[in-house]
């Protein structure tokens, strides 16, 4: 170990600290005296960002090749910081409101971004399962943190069980790829199939496998069935956290993972990845057609969208495409992140005490009374549905263009056809906000109002400036070997 | 060496042996007359009231999870205190910061009434 | 004829070898027959420490104890065990039958066990496997299992409750336990136990970790459910905890299991502290390390019984705080300051090694008493304050007669 190992994880390693001084800090100071605790989180991943940042345009392996620093992990760690300020500036009055203040919630989501960004870096099958591990057992504490009610109770014990077992899939891929090439490191299963040492049957065995334990991650179907239930009985900010933060984690490995030590696979793992992406599409899009609460309907909707996100992974073997796919998932990715947080934020103003407030009929009349919320929903739902100009029609733009170019025009159709049935949903809400009377109800206290509008006003402007932003995806791709 | 395991598989073998030998013969020659009043769970003379196994207060399974926490955490000690002269200053201080981490999670589960019965 | 056990060990080889056996059967053998002389021997001290205990008691309580049967009553054990052999069997209603049977075999098989690794002399010992302590942990905590085996399987409530007591003791007694044996670990470099009874060659480990030697005799006690960590069978609560509805041998098998265990557990000590099997002419006489070693043995087991049979019984909430908030930090310091000496101290004589650790216990158990004894006077004060008078709330006196 020496210095620049050290700098290489300086960013988890001020996140990590920064969170358990805070346990202490926590428990001596601030004690039940509210307030601070989520300004000092805050503060700890500005910091981190800065660290991250200042790592720009470098690019090295460190820990022996266990961790590497690159573009891609640069991109995301930034995202996942990012999606820690939004996670709590959503939290911030949520939690009081519903009565479930507890500063642990700050802390748990430091520690569950210090996996995320493990994850980022990670350049070895075990890294990638501690980093998951490390990502995971935050977040199913967080889905249970409305306690003592039932539906959170139930939301984590479902998301603890089915993530402990997806954990298992993952871990049993790691042994079988490590029984195939006798490596756990990227770049030495690289090495070892292109020396022809490998046995390939046995590692695509083990990446089916890490694919299905990632799967369950990002809730691909068929690996979908605990996403609906968590999401409704998770907190809804901690929902809003885990439908970007742990869908970028999860995609970040499978990135990491498929694009840069697998693609000699691409042959047997691209039509699994195909029917996947496919599948995610359809189920996720007219399923969320029948939903009559939000946060359900959000629910199947990230479903949908992971499943746009597969496709840009169906074409990693193509070695020419397989860049530009990296780069339209990562942007897929920021947009998604924007406008998924804009959503939830309008949720969360509306949503009530004991599950109330989510009824999709709850939004009747919003746009008359709450104008400025109603036109921020309303601008998330045309980014979700893909209209212009938005950053999801960039996102989708992009992410069609590369399936297209890696020649897999079918997946392109079902995308676009399941986008078109996507609309009827996303646009019904608009629907209702503007055409049907009613009185809603919100709490929009300024955090949640500040969220809501940046986001929204970053989905419009952002799509005008996408050519920037992609580049900037562009060279954030994996450049590992 | 896994020879020296042999001694300790034979005396798996024989000490369960013989524990169940010692059972068997009390089977064997004690007297067997049993009586319905004989044979009901024991409650000082009392006649049993409800199933024998119930539900247990919560706070057994807290100790159990806070024993799980910390024993994980101290198995890791050993190995290091064999080597921990050759590992130098360095496995110190890597100790101290695993030792640092480990209080925190004791510290915030003392200040959070975890430690406490009632 | 300094070394009979080794000679006897290579008279085997060379008859063994005669009647044309391979190498490894007379490995088997060897290990066989060494292994089956040490479980009866273990056995035969078990029994014979039925009388020590009864006699002790007795005179720890002012009587005379068993003396009828033999001189000094010496017989009387044997008497107890046939009398439990034939005793009824019963099995009570609603049991689980083959955990219910299986729980004694467990209690006794998993103390029999622990005897693989500790070294009666220099050439007596079952086996050195290079991870003594870990052994001793990890198949110490299997006897946990039997006694919730016990607890479940015998459809009593009381039972069950015993059973849970006992297990949040011995697991949580076990946090503090394991820190403490590394002291001697991490001072002999090694985890075999015949190892660290070899690095006492020049000096005890109780000169230098005096604190840990009575952290882990007091974690002993409590992983034994002794007196006054007796509340898992306290017999004025829950009738007799764990092994209310056994009777006969079966009864017998956890009473045996028990009393080993404390032997057992005095022999590690002894082993970890106090030097196990080193006295005076013990390298060229290994039967003498067999005396010394039983000799310290039996002085820890007596100071077992004399805590035994001293102290009441503390309630469960002041052993989880006597374990959780003193134990296990003072444990964990104890551990750090004396890595951290070990550390400065490269290269001294052996006899400034001693006292700076030495001294350097007799501060921390300095500052310690200073802690306690400044929390206890808090504790006086604040029991001492006038109580709040209940009083009955002012209502109004209205209703008249009646």
């Amino acid at each position: 170990m020496n210095v620049q190992d050290l700098y290489a994880i300086s960013p988890l390693i001020v996140l990590v600290t920064w969170a358990t001084l805070l346990i202490l800090v926590d428990v001596y100071i601030i004690r039940d005296r509210n307030g601070g605790t989520p300004i000092l989180a805050a503060l700890g991943l500005l910091v981190a960002m800065g660290f991250a940042i200042a790592q720009t345009g470098q690019q090295y392996t460190a820990f022996n090749g266990m961790a590497v620093v690159d573009g891609f992990a640069i991109f995301l760690q930034v995202l996942f910081l990012g999606s820690g300020l939004v996670g709590i500036a959503l939290a911030y009055n949520y939690l009081q409101r519903m009565g479930i203040e507890r500063s642990e919630y700050y802390i748990l989501l430091l520690y569950s971004i210090s996996g995320m960004m493990l994850m980022a870096i990670a350049a070895d099958l075990i890294v990638v399962f501690l980093a998951l591990e490390l990502l995971s057992i935050p977040l199913y504490v967080l889905a249970g943190f409305g306690r003592p009610k039932v539906e959170p109770e139930e939301a984590a014990l479902k998301y603890f069980l089915l993530g402990a077992f997806a954990g298992g899939f993952v871990v049993y891929g790691i042994a079988l790829a490590f029984g195939a090439t006798a490596t756990t490191s990227l770049a030495g299963i690289v090495q070892a199939v292109n020396a022809g040492s490998a046995n390939l049957t046995l590692l695509s065995i083990g990446a089916a496998l890490i694919l299905i334990g990632l799967g369950f991650k990002v809730a691909a179907v068929p690996f979908h069935m605990w996403t609906p239930d968590v999401y409704q009985g998770a907190p809804s900010a901690v929902t809003a956290f885990m439908s970007v933060g742990a869908k970028a984690g999860g995609f970040a490995a499978l990135l990491r993972v498929f694009v840069s030590a697998l693609p000699e696979l691409a042959a047997d793992l691209s039509p699994v990845l195909w029917v996947l992406a496919a599948l995610t599409m359809i189920l996720g899009n007219v399923v969320a057609i029948a939903q009559g609460n939000i946060k359900r309907l959000l629910a199947y909707s990230s479903i949908a969208h992971a499943g746009y996100i597969l496709m840009a992974l169906v074409v990693f073997g193509n070695t020419q495409v397989s860049s530009d796919a990296v780069a339209a998932a990562l942007f897929y990715l920021v947009a998604y992140a924007v406008t998924s947080f804009g959503a939830w934020a309008v949720v969360i103003a509306l949503e009530k005490a004991e599950q109330k407030g989510l009824a999709l009929d709850d939004y009747a009349g919003l746009g008359r009374k709450y104008p400025g919320l109603a036109a921020a929903m309303a601008v998330f739902m045309l980014s979700f549905t893909g209209v212009p100009p938005t950053l999801g029609f960039v996102g989708k733009l992009y992410l069609f263009r590369t399936v297209l170019e890696g020649g897999f025009i079918w997946l392109a159709v079902i995308g676009v056809l399941t986008s078109l049935v996507s609309a009827y949903y996303y646009l019904r809400i608009v629907v209702i906000m503007y055409m049907r009377d009613g009185d809603p109800q919100v709490h929009a206290e300024p955090w949640l109002r500040l969220t809501a509008g940046v986001t929204a006003v970053a989905t419009v402007v952002l799509s005008l400036y996408a050519g920037p932003l992609f580049a900037w995806a562009s060279q954030a791709v994996l450049k590992l070997f | 060496m896994l020879i020296e395991y042999l001694p300790i598989a034979i005396l798996l073998v024989i000490s369960t042996g013989l524990a169940a030998l010692i059972v068997w013969i009390g089977n064997t020659f004690g007297p067997r007359r049993p009586t319905l009043r004989k044979s009901l769970p024991y409650e000082s003379g009392m006649n049993p009231i409800g199933p024998g196994t119930r539900r247990m207060p919560v706070r057994f399974y807290l100790v159990a999870v806070l024993f799980i926490l910390f024993d994980i955490e101290v198995v890791f000690f050993l190995p290091w205190a064999i080597v921990f002269r050759q590992l130098g200053l360095f496995g110190l201080i890597e100790m101290f910061v695993f030792i640092f981490i480990l209080l925190v999670g004791y510290v915030y589960a003392w200040k959070k009434g975890a430690l406490e019965w009632e | 004829m300094g070394d009979p056990i080794t000679a006897i060990s290579l008279w085997l080889d060379g008859l063994l070898a005669g009647w044309g056996l391979a190498p490894a059967l007379i490995i088997v053998i060897k290990a066989l027959l060494g292994v089956g002389a040490l479980a009866t021997a273990v056995l035969l001290v078990d029994i014979f420490l039925v009388w020590v205990e009864r006699k002790v008691v007795a005179r720890f309580q002012d009587r005379l104890g068993p003396n009828r049967l033999g001189p000094f009553g010496l017989i009387q054990p044997f008497a107890d065990v046939i009398k439990l052999l034939i005793k009824e069997d019963i099995t009570p209603v609603g049991a689980d039958r083959i955990v219910y049977n299986l729980a004694p075999i467990m209690a006794l098989a998993t103390v029999l066990l622990l005897w693989a690794v500790i070294p009666l002399a220099p050439t007596v010992v079952g086996t050195d496997v290079n991870v003594g302590v870990l052994y001793i942990v990890g198949v110490g905590a299997l006897g946990t299992l039997g006694i919730i085996m016990a607890g479940w399987a015998s459809n009593n409530k009381y039972a069950l409750i015993g059973a849970f007591r006992t297990v949040a003791q011995m697991v949580s007694y076990e946090v503090p336990m394991v820190i403490a044996l590394l002291v001697p670990v991490l001072l002999a470099r090694s985890m075999g136990i015949n190892s660290i009874v070899n690095a006492q060659d020049s000096y005890w480990f109780i000169l230098v970790a005096p604190i840990a030697f009575l952290l882990t005799l007091i974690t002993s006690i409590a992983e034994l459910g002794r007196a006054p960590f007796d509340l898992v069978e306290a017999e004025s609560e829950i009738v007799a905890g764990f092994h209310i509805e056994y009777t006969g041998m079966k009864f017998g098998l956890f009473y045996a299991g028990e009393l080993l265990h404390a032997l057992t557990l005095s022999g590690i000590v002894a082993s970890l502290f106090l030097g196990g099997w080193r006295g005076p002419g013990a390298e060229s006489f290994p039967l003498l390390g067999i005396v010394y070693f039983f000799a310290k043995a039996f002085f820890l087991y007596w100071v077992i019984m004399w805590v035994k049979y001293s102290l009441p019984r503390i309630r469960i909430d002041q052993m989880l705080n006597l374990n959780w908030k003193f134990l296990t930090p003072l444990s964990l310091v104890v551990l750090v300051v004396t890595a951290l000496l070990d550390k400065a101290l490269v290269g001294v004589q052996p006899w400034v090694y001693v006292l700076v650790l030495l001294a350097a216990n007799l501060v921390i158990a300095w500052v310690t008493l200073q802690i306690l004894r400044s929390r206890a006077r808090k504790e006086r004060q604040r029991v001492a304050e006038p109580r709040p008078i209940a009083r009955p709330p002012a209502a109004p006196v209205s209703s008249q007669g009646a």
